[in-house]
C-alpha cells in the first residue's frame, strides 16, 4: 500500500479533505450536487484480493449489534449434556442446518438459518479493561481501547479514537447516491456514563460519524428535516446558502477558530440530502404493508430491523442497528447484560424479539434479492459465562445470572454469497472456548471489510498522520464455501 | 534446548557469582516489582478479577500480601522447588519452559530470572513491610523544560524504602504521558513532539509521582507585549504565558463581549435594545457594570438553576413530576438567594423528612443506594471519581477499595419510605441494620474519610464511628469544610470551565494527582478567594467575568494560535441546546412551545428532560440527567443538527411566522436598511457593517417578495457560525 505523508493522497483514497470542502462549497452554490457523494468514487487501488472468492461481494452491511452480551449457550449454542449449572434451563431444537441445534426460544431462526452461517467460535481475550465499553470498542473498531480513565471507564469518544467500522466504510466506500451513508439506530452504544464509545468516526473526523437516528422506529419517525419544504424550492435554498456563505466569510477570525469543526462539510451534506429526498422516504415505515411490519414484530427491535432493510434499499452503506435496551440493572428491561435473571427474561422478552426480528430480516432481504449484495451480521460484544452465578468480570452475579464471556460466543452472518445453512467453528463441551476455527472479532471485521471489497490490510492515517492498519485480522474466506 | 539447570550453571559461572555472594532479596522489595513490570499482575493477565488459568494476583500488584500468599499457598506450594529453584513453576512458566498462556515474560538468565532464582533459593522471604515497602518516589529531573519540539530527556526514578534505603528503579517504574502526542514516552525517555505542556505519571509499587513537561516554542523573535491586567487572574495567567512565550490576545470588542457575557451569565444573548444601549454607553466601567446587572437579573437565576439541575440530575424519571418541580424550586430558591455554596451542599447532604416539605431530600432520591450516592457526592462536590475503587484500588490514585466502602458507609443509614401523598417519600436514618460490608470478606466498614479531617469542627469518625444521622452530618461537615482540599477547588474549577469551555483541571470532575492543573497558582488563588468570600458563587463569577482573560478576543496571533490549555485567547463554544433555542426565539420573535410547561416558558426555564423530550433540545445535546458527569452534555455539531438547522421545522417555521420578527418588520413599513439592521442586532447581537447593510438591502430589493427575502436573510443569519457559537 502506497502511503504518502500528509492528510490524503489521490493514489489511494480519493481527494483530500480540503478538496472535499471545495467540492462541497461549489455544490452548495451550484446545485449540481449529485456527485457530492460520489467524490470518493475513485475506488481503491487494486488489491491482492481482486478476484478472490467473496471479495467485494457485498455493497452494504447491516450490523445487528446485540449490545450487552447475549448468552450464547442459551440462544445459539445449547449444551444439553453439560451439567445443570452450565446448560441452564433451556433445551435445544433442531435447525435447518443439519445436526445443529439452537436454543428452544429461537424457533423462527431455527428455520431461517437455511439462509445464514452460524459461527460458534467467536473468541478473544480482552486486552486491558474488561467491560462493555472496552468490548464494544474492540468489536467495532478492531482495536483494544488504549486510554482508560482512572474512573475505570474509558474516556468519552474523542478525535483520537479508532473509527467504528461504519465510519471507515462510509469513507472508503461512499454511497453513489445522495443518501445517508451510515445510519445508527435506535440508540447509542452505551455503558454507564460512557456514551457512543466505539460508535464514532474518531480520527476520521466527525464528518464520518453515523447519522444518529435515536428514535423508536415502532413509533412514527420524525425526519421532517430530510424533506425539502414546500415554501423553499431549490432556487430559494440556493439563495439562502449564498447569503450564509457571505455572512460566514465576513468574520474571518471566527472562521479560523472553527476551521477544525467540519461545519461547512455538514452544511454541504445537509444541503444535498434535502434536495434528493431519498433518505426521507426510507424512514417512512408506513409505506410498508401491515403484514410485513407485523412479521418483523411491532417492537423497537423489529421495526428497527425493517427500517434497516429500507435504508439498505435506499442505498445506505452501513446500518448499525443496536439492541434497543441498555444495561441498567433492571431485569424487567430486555438488556442482554443478564448478570441476574438470565432465564425468564430471555425466554419472555429477549428471544422472542430477536427471533422474530432477525428471521424476518433474513427472509425479507432474501425474498427481495437484497441479501445477494448485503452482509448481515448479528453479534454482541461478548457471550456469557457458561457457568451460572459466578463472577468472571469482577461484577457480582445473582445465582441465576451469567457474567461476561469473551472467550467463546456466537454470531450469525448471512448474505453476499456466504454459505447458507452452514455452521462455522465449534465450541467445546461447555461452550467455554472454541474447539476449532477460533474467530477473533478482528477476523470478523476483516472479513466484513473484505466482503465490501476493502482490503483489510489497508493503511489509514490517523489524526497525527501516523499509518495504522485498518484492522489486524485474518479474512475468513471459508465462510463463502 | 539445554536443560534449565545447566543453563543456570553456565550463567552463574559466567557472572562469577557464588552462593555466598548472592544479594539478599525479598518479595516486597525485589520480586513484586518484577511481577508488575513484566505484566503478570496486569488486568488481562493474572490481575484479572478472577485471575487467569487458575492463578490470581492483585490488579497491578496493589495487594502484595495477597500476591505473596497466592504464590506460596495456591497449588499447595507447587510453584517453588527450593531444592532446585530453576525447576520452580514460577521460573519455568514465564520463561516458557512449560507452556504459558502469557508467553515469554523474561529469558533464562536475565536479571529478573536471577532475582527470582535467588529469592527461591533463599526460602521465599516476604520481607518486612516496616522496612521493605516503598514510602515514596523521587525523580530526576523534577520538571522537564524543552526549548523546542524534537528534544528529549530521560527520567531517573528512585524508590525510597521505609527503612530509608534507596534504589534506582528506573527500569521497573512505569512512565506514562497524559498527552502522548506532545510528550512521547519510551521506557523512561521522553521526547517533545509539539509545543505545549504535558505531565508524566511515574508509577512504582503503588506509589506515583508526576513530572511536568514543557515544550517551548522555538521560534525566535518573541517579545512579550504586556496587556492591561484587570485582576489577579490576569496577573497569574500572564505570568505563565510569558514564561511559555505565548502572547495573549487582547480583550474583544464591546459587541462580542456583551454577547459572550450575556450568554455565559444568563444563558441568553442580549436584545437589540441592550446591544444599542451598551454600544452607546461611554462609561469606563460599563463592562463591570454590565456584569453586575447580569448577575442580578432573573435570567441569571434560571440559567444556573438549569446548570445545577443537570449536576443534581433533577428529573421526573427519579423524582416524579411534582418532585422534579419541587426540587427545581428548591435549587432556584438557593440560587436566587445566593445561598453560600457550602450551605447549599450541607442542606442537601443532611436533608431528612418529606420530599415535598424539604425537596433537598431529592438529592438522595435520585441515586437511592449508598454507593452511587457516595460516588455522586465525590464527583459533583469534590471532582473526585471513586467509581473504580468499588472493585479494586485506584490504579492512578491513592484511593483504595477499603476507602470506597468506608466512604459509602456514611450513607448506609439512609432510608426512604413512601410518604402520605402520591409521589412523596420520607427520608429517615435507620436505627439498625445499616452496616456497610466489604464485598471480599463481609467485614463491617466503619465510616472514614478519604482524606482525614484535620479541622476542629468536624467529627473524628475514626475514634467513634457516628451512628444514624450523625454519619451524614459528619460527612457534610467534612465535605464543606474550608480546608477540605477538594471542595472549593473543584467548585471554582468547574465554574471556570463554564466560562472558558475547559477547566484549569480538565475534565473538571476527574481531579487526581495525575491530572494536574494547567495553572496551579491560578487555581489556588481562585480557591482561596472563593473561600475567603464565604463560598459566594456570584462573587466568583463576577471575578472571572471581569478578567481580561475571560474577555479575550477569539482572534489568535502567531504566538498563541496553538495554545489550547492556557486561556491565551477565547475559544468559540457552540451554544448549548437551551441557549440555542432561546437565542432563536429572540432572533425570530417566536417563542418555543412546550406543551408540558406553562406558556412562555423558555428553554432555560424547563424543569427537566421530560419537557420537550426527543425534540430540538435533545438533538442539540441536552443531557438526559442520567449521570452526574459533565460529559453528558454534548456540544459538538453533527450532520443531523445541520439538517435540522438548514431544513428543520424549528428555524424554517420561525423565520416565516406570521407574528414573527420578519413579518412585523415588513408590516411596519420601515425602510429596508432598518429591517436589515434589526435582523443583525436580533441574531448576531451586533449592528451590520456598512457593506452588510448595503448587500442586505440589495438582497431585499431583488427577486420577488420582500418578506420572503427578509426571511432568507434571517435564515442565513441564524445559520451562521457567529450565531451558533459563543465566541
Amino acid at each position: 500500500m502506497l502511503v504518502i505523508p500528509g492528510r490524503r493522497c489521490h493514489t489511494c483514497e480519493g481527494p483530500t479533505r480540503r478538496e472535499l470542502m471545495r467540492v462541497g462549497s461549489i455544490g452548495m452554490l451550484g446545485l449540481n450536487l449529485a456527485n457530492f457523494f460520489a467524490w470518493q468514487k475513485s475506488s481503491l487501488a487494486a488489491t491482492k484480493y481482486d478476484g478472490a472468492r467473496g471479495f467485494g461481494s457485498a455493497k452494504s452491511v447491516i450490523m445487528v449489534f446485540l449490545q450487552g452480551g447475549p448468552s450464547h449457550i442459551d440462544i445459539w449454542d445449547p449444551k444439553p449434556d453439560a451439567p445443570a449449572n452450565i446448560r441452564g434451563e433451556f433445551k435445544g431444537i433442531p435447525t435447518k442446518i443439519p445436526g445443529t441445534h439452537i436454543g428452544e426460544h429461537m424457533p423462527m431462526m431455527a428455520e431461517a438459518l437455511d439462509k445464514a452461517t452460524l459461527i460458534r467460535s467467536m473468541s478473544y481475550t480482552p486486552n486491558g479493561l474488561f467491560n462493555h465499553t472496552a468490548a464494544i470498542y474492540q468489536m467495532l473498531t478492531g482495536y483494544p481501547p488504549d486510554r482508560v480513565s482512572p474512573s475505570g471507564q474509558l474516556e468519552p469518544p474523542n478525535g483520537a479514537d479508532f473509527p467504528t467500522a461504519g465510519s471507515h466504510v462510509s469513507k472508503l466506500k461512499p454511497p453513489t447516491e445522495a443518501v445517508l451513508p451510515f445510519v445508527e439506530l435506535p440508540r447509542p452504544l452505551q455503558e454507564s456514563g460512557v456514551i457512543g464509545k466505539g460508535g464514532a468516526a474518531g480520527f476520521l473526523g466527525k464528518a464520518y460519524d453515523p447519522y444518529r437516528l435515536y428514535q423508536d422506529p415502532a413509533k412514527p419517525i420524525k425526519t421532517e428535516d430530510l424533506s425539502l419544504r414546500k415554501e423553499v424550492p431549490p432556487e430559494r435554498l440556493k439563495d439562502r446558502f449564498e447569503l450564509l456563505k457571505g455572512i460566514n466569510d465576513s468574520m474571518p477570525d471566527l472562521e479560523k477558530a472553527l476551521k477544525s469543526q467540519a461545519i461547512d462539510e455538514y452544511y454541504g451534506k445537509a444541503f444535498d440530502l434535502v434536495l434528493s429526498g431519498k433518505a426521507r422516504d426510507a424512514f417512512d415505515l408506513t409505506k410498508e404493508p401491515d403484514k410485513v411490519r407485523e412479521r418483523y414484530g411491532l417492537t423497537t427491535f423489529g421495526q428497527g430491523m425493517l427500517l434497516s432493510r429500507r435504508l439498505i434499499e435506499a442505498g445506505t452503506r452501513f446500518v448499525q442497528m443496536n439492541w434497543p435496551a441498555v444495561a441498567n440493572g433492571n431485569p424487567e428491561v430486555d438488556s442482554w447484560d443478564t448478570h441476574a435473571a438470565n432465564f425468564a427474561p430471555l425466554k419472555n422478552l429477549h428471544c422472542p424479539k430477536l427471533d422474530r426480528g432477525l428471521s424476518a430480516l433474513l427472509e425479507d432481504m432474501d425474498a427481495r434479492g437484497l441479501l445477494k449484495e448485503t452482509l448481515v451480521v448479528a453479534v454482541g460484544e461478548f457471550g456469557r459465562s457458561p457457568r451460572i452465578g459466578v463472577s468472571t468480570s469482577g461484577n457480582s452475579n445473582a445465582p441465576d445470572g451469567r457474567d461476561h464471556w469473551p472467550y467463546c460466543y456466537s454470531a450469525v452472518v448471512a448474505g453476499c454469497g456466504i454459505a447458507r445453512g452452514a455452521q462455522y467453528g465449534e465450541s467445546d463441551q461447555t461452550a467455554s472456548s472454541p474447539k476449532n476455527k477460533p474467530m477473533h472479532p478482528n477476523d470478523l471485521l476483516a472479513t466484513t471489510y473484505y466482503a465490501l471489497g476493502i482490503d483489510p490490510d489497508l493503511i489509514v492515517l490517523n489524526h497525527l498522520n501516523q499509518p495504522r492498519e485498518l484492522v489486524k485480522g485474518k479474512v475468513v474466506a471459508e465462510l463463502w464455501s | 534446548m539445554p536443560s534449565s539447570k545447566s543453563a543456570l550453571s553456565l550463567l552463574l559461572l559466567a557472572s562469577g557469582l557464588t552462593a555466598a555472594e548472592t544479594p539478599k532479596v525479598n518479595f516486597l522489595r525485589d520480586v513484586a516489582p518484577i511481577l508488575n513490570k513484566t505484566g503478570c499482575t496486569s488486568g488481562p493477565c493474572h490481575g484479572a478479577a478472577k485471575g487467569k488459568n487458575g492463578f490470581k494476583l492483585s490488579l497491578r500488584g496493589y495487594d502484595p500480601q495477597f500476591d505473596y500468599e497466592a504464590l506460596l499457598y495456591d497449588l499447595s506450594g507447587r510453584r517453588f522447588n527450593r531444592a532446585d529453584p530453576a525447576r520452580s513453576l514460577m521460573l519455568a512458566k514465564p520463561t516458557q519452559q512449560v507452556p504459558h498462556g502469557g508467553g515469554l515474560r523474561f529469558e533464562i538468565g536475565s536479571a529478573y530470572y536471577q532475582t527470582i532464582y535467588n529469592w527461591i533459593a533463599q526460602g521465599v522471604p516476604f520481607g518486612d513491610p516496616a522496612k521493605d515497602s516503598v514510602r515514596r518516589l523521587e525523580v530526576e529531573p523534577k520538571e522537564i523544560l524543552m526549548h523546542g519540539p524534537g528534544e528529549s530527556a530521560v527520567v531517573k526514578v528512585s524508590a525510597i524504602f521505609a527503612d530509608g534505603g534507596q534504589r534506582d528503579v528506573t527500569k521497573e517504574a512505569v512512565v506514562e504521558s497524559n498527552v502522548p502526542d506532545l510528550a512521547a514516552v519510551t521506557d523512561a525517555s521522553v521526547k517533545g513532539a509539539r509545543i505545549g505542556e504535558a505531565t508524566l505519571l511515574v508509577r512504582y509499587q503503588g506509589n506515583f509521582i508526576t513530572v511536568p513537561v514543557t515544550v517551548l516554542n522555538p521560534k525566535p523573535g518573541f517579545a512579550w507585549k504586556a496587556l492591561p491586567q484587570n485582576n489577579y487572574i490576569d496577573r497569574l495567567i500572564d505570568a505563565k504565558l510569558e514564561r511559555l512565550k505565548i502572547q495573549p490576545s487582547p480583550a474583544t470588542d464591546d459587541a462580542a463581549f456583551l454577547r459572550r457575557v450575556s450568554l455565559d451569565l444568563k444563558g441568553l444573548p442580549p436584545t437589540p435594545a441592550e446591544v444599542q444601549a451598551f454600544l452607546a454607553n461611554t462609561s469606563r466601567s460599563k463592562r463591570a457594570d454590565l456584569i453586575d446587572r447580569l448577575i442580578a437579573s432573573p435570567a441569571y437565576v434560571d440559567h444556573w438553576t438549569l446548570k445545577w439541575g443537570d449536576l443534581l440530575q433533577n428529573s421526573r424519571k427519579y423524582l416524579g413530576e411534582k418532585g422534579a418541580f419541587e426540587f427545581r424550586e428548591w435549587i432556584r430558591d438557593s440560587i436566587a438567594r445566593n445561598k453560600p455554596y457550602d450551605a447549599m451542599v450541607r442542606e442537601m447532604l443532611t436533608a431528612s423528612g418529606s420530599s415535598y416539605e424539604n425537596p433537598a431530600v431529592d438529592f438522595y432520591r435520585v441515586t437511592r443506594d449508598p454507593k452511587p450516592t457516595m460516588e455522586k457526592t465525590t464527583q459533583v462536590f469534590l471532582g473526585v471519581r471513586m467509581v473504580c475503587t468499588q472493585c479494586h484500588d485506584h490504579p492512578f490514585e491513592r484511593w483504595t477499595q477499603n476507602q470506597y466502602y468506608e466512604m459509602a458507609a456514611f450513607f448506609s443509614a439512609v432510608g426512604l419510605r413512601p410518604g402520605y401523598e402520591v409521589g412523596e417519600e420520607i427520608l429517615y436514618d435507620q436505627r439498625q441494620d445499616y452496616d456497610m460490608k466489604h464485598p471480599k470478606d463481609g467485614r463491617v466498614m466503619n465510616p472514614k474519610f478519604i482524606v482525614p479531617a484535620t479541622w476542629s469542627s468536624a467529627a473524628k469518625p475514626s475514634d467513634a464511628p457516628p451512628t444514624d444521622a450523625g454519619r451524614r452530618q459528619a460527612y457534610a461537615e467534612w465535605i464543606t469544610a474550608r480546608d477540605n482540599p477538594f471542595f472549593a477547588k473543584s467548585t471554582v474549577n468547574r465554574v471556570w470551565s463554564y466560562f472558558f469551555g475547559r477547566g484549569i483541571i480538565d475534565p473538571v470532575d476527574d481531579i487526581r494527582a495525575s491530572n494536574p492543573p494547567s495553572n496551579p497558582a491560578l487555581l489556588d488563588a481562585l480557591t482561596k478567594d472563593f473561600i475567603d468570600h464565604n463560598f459566594d458563587l456570584r462573587y466568583l463569577m463576577r471575578t472571572i467575568a471581569n478578567s481580561r482573560t475571560y474577555q479575550a478576543s477569539v482572534a489568535a496571533n502567531e504566538w498563541n494560535e496553538k495554545d489550547t490549555e492556557n486561556f491565551s485567547h477565547a475559544v468559540p463554544r457552540r451554544l448549548s441546546a437551551e441557549e440555542l433555542m432561546d437565542a432563536l426565539s429572540l432572533a425570530t420573535g417566536v417563542r418555543p412551545v412546550f406543551p408540558e410547561a406553562p406558556p412562555d416558558t423558555t428553554a432555560e426555564q424547563v424543569t427537566d428532560p421530560h419537557v420537550g423530550k426527543d425534540g430540538f433540545l435533545d438533538l442539540f445535546g441536552r443531557p438526559a440527567r442520567e449521570s452526574a458527569c459533565e460529559c453528558e452534555r454534548r456540544s459538538d455539531l453533527s450532520l443531523p443538527q445541520a439538517l435540522n438547522l438548514v431544513n428543520g421545522k424549528t428555524i424554517s417555521d420561525a423565520v416565516a411566522d406570521s407574528a414573527g420578527r420578519v413579518a412585523k418588520a415588513i408590516l411596519s413599513g420601515r425602510p429596508d436598511r432598518d429591517v436589515v439592521t434589526e435582523l443583525y442586532l436580533a441574531s448576531l447581537s451586533r449592528p451590520p457593517r456598512a457593506g452588510e447593510i448595503e448587500s442586505g438591502v440589495h438582497y431585499l430589493e431583488g427577486g420577488s417578495g420582500r418578506a420572503a427575502r427578509a426571511q432568507d436573510l434571517l435564515w442565513a443569519l441564524v445559520n451562521s457560525k457567529a450565531f451558533l457559537y459563543n465566541y
